[in-house]
């Protein structure tokens, strides 16, 4: 007899597959609730039961877009970290707790119409992209989408590499990705194609003249930023250098940050 | 680490911060909404959603008188679960200066 597992966690959600990148590094996908909606780069409140039965949950960035059947997250692995200490080790058929709220600024609508749209993140940071990297608005919003992303060492850029990799041959967005997709990955701690971070890459110009595209400027950049604290203050004021404003979904503007993960 | 409401939000209570707070750590008076820091994960995505800008964080000079006079008002109002229609006069008095000495009310909000 087929006994089905009773679901005994608030909000639990069941695990469909992992995948281990790095000793530090891993992404997971979840059963979706039917009516979850949101909107591409949000987050939400994942988590597990404690010992004292309480749930303990931390903000994570949907990295699935939002026509995904299922839901997909990308975490660090913190050695006694309270959360992900427990979380890496879960395995398909095991249940999560996930809060039905999505919320978050690294969202479309947070930002005016403009011709490119820059992400630029680091580590886990890149989450909130992978999920508006698979949504065809994205390629319909913007002439070029550039993924920035920078890490300590080249494995820890392998999900998003992995990503923009097979994004132009996608058999659903594909097509619509074309040639708009440029990838820019750097390292901190190990020889690469480009070192160091990607502020100075910015200060320098470097990044631009790779590209080939032109300076930051109002009218046509829009800039989303998901990464450490200090990354975030170094690009913000690198935006606000350029004459670009912080947008919000209530007053959407020239550039957003995700506040919510920052190491 | 978290976020705290100031005197801006007095009498104005426009709610826009309640719909994208992912944890429901708002609570709401009368005429104000405070943050539980307890609860206040830190995202930050409330303080520019703010249309008074009257959302700050706890490294913000001045921020923690804020920060307890959130922590006391939490503990004793409602939570606020979506947003509502912003008080009459929101507008006029977004800006006025120190209305937690003039128009801050301690009561509760009314509950429908």
């Amino acid at each position: 007899m087929n006994v089905q597992a009773v679901k005994t966690l608030p909000d639990a959600q069941t695990v469909t597959s992992v995948n281990h990148w790095t000793d530090t590094l891993f992404s997971f996908r979840v059963s979706r609730p039917k009516s979850l909606r949101f909107r591409s780069g949000e987050f939400v409140m994942i988590g597990l039961l404690k010992d004292d039965g309480k749930p303990l949950l931390r903000a994570y960035s949907i990295a699935s877009p939002s026509w995904d059947e299922e839901l997909e997250f990308y975490s660090i692995k913190v050695p006694n970290g309270p959360l992900t200490s427990r979380l890496q080790k879960i395995e398909e058929g095991d249940e999560i707790i996930l809060r039905p709220k999505p919320v978050g600024t690294l969202v479309l609508d947070a930002l005016l119409p403009g011709k490119r749209l820059w992400m630029i993140c680091t580590g886990t940071g890149v989450a909130p992209f992978a999920s508006l990297l698979r949504d065809p608005e994205t390629y319909e919003a913007y002439d070029q989408v550039i993924l920035a992303h920078t890490c300590r060492t080249k494995a820890e850029l392998a999900y998003g590499a992995a990503l923009a990799k097979a994004l132009p041959d996608d058999p659903l967005i594909g097509e619509l990705v074309g040639d708009k997709l440029h990838y820019y990955p750097t390292t901190t701690r190990e020889p690469s194609a480009n070192e160091g971070r990607i502020s100075d890459h910015i200060r320098s110009g470097e990044v631009f003249e790779k590209l080939g595209l032109p300076q930051w400027n109002a009218a046509e950049d829009r800039i989303m930023i998901c990464g450490s604290m200090a990354l975030n203050k170094d690009i913000m004021s690198l935006c606000e250098a350029q004459g670009l404003t912080e947008g919000a979904n209530s007053n959407p503007a020239e550039f957003v940050v995700e506040k919510a993960f920052v190491d | 680490m978290t976020y705290a409401v100031t005197d801006n939000c007095i009498a104005c209570k426009y709610t826009d911060c309640v719909d994208v707070c992912p944890v429901d750590c708002f609570y709401e008076g009368e005429n104000m909404l405070v943050i539980d820091p307890i609860e206040c994960i830190d995202c930050g995505v409330c303080e520019p959603e703010c249309p008074a800008d009257a959302i700050i964080a706890d490294t913000a000079p001045d921020a923690e008188k804020w920060v307890a006079m959130n922590t006391k008002y939490a503990a004793l109002w409602p939570v606020i679960l979506s947003s509502k229609e912003p008080l009459p006069d929101a507008d006029d008095h977004d800006g006025t200066p120190n209305k937690f000495e003039t128009l801050f009310s301690e009561a509760p909000a009314v509950q429908a």
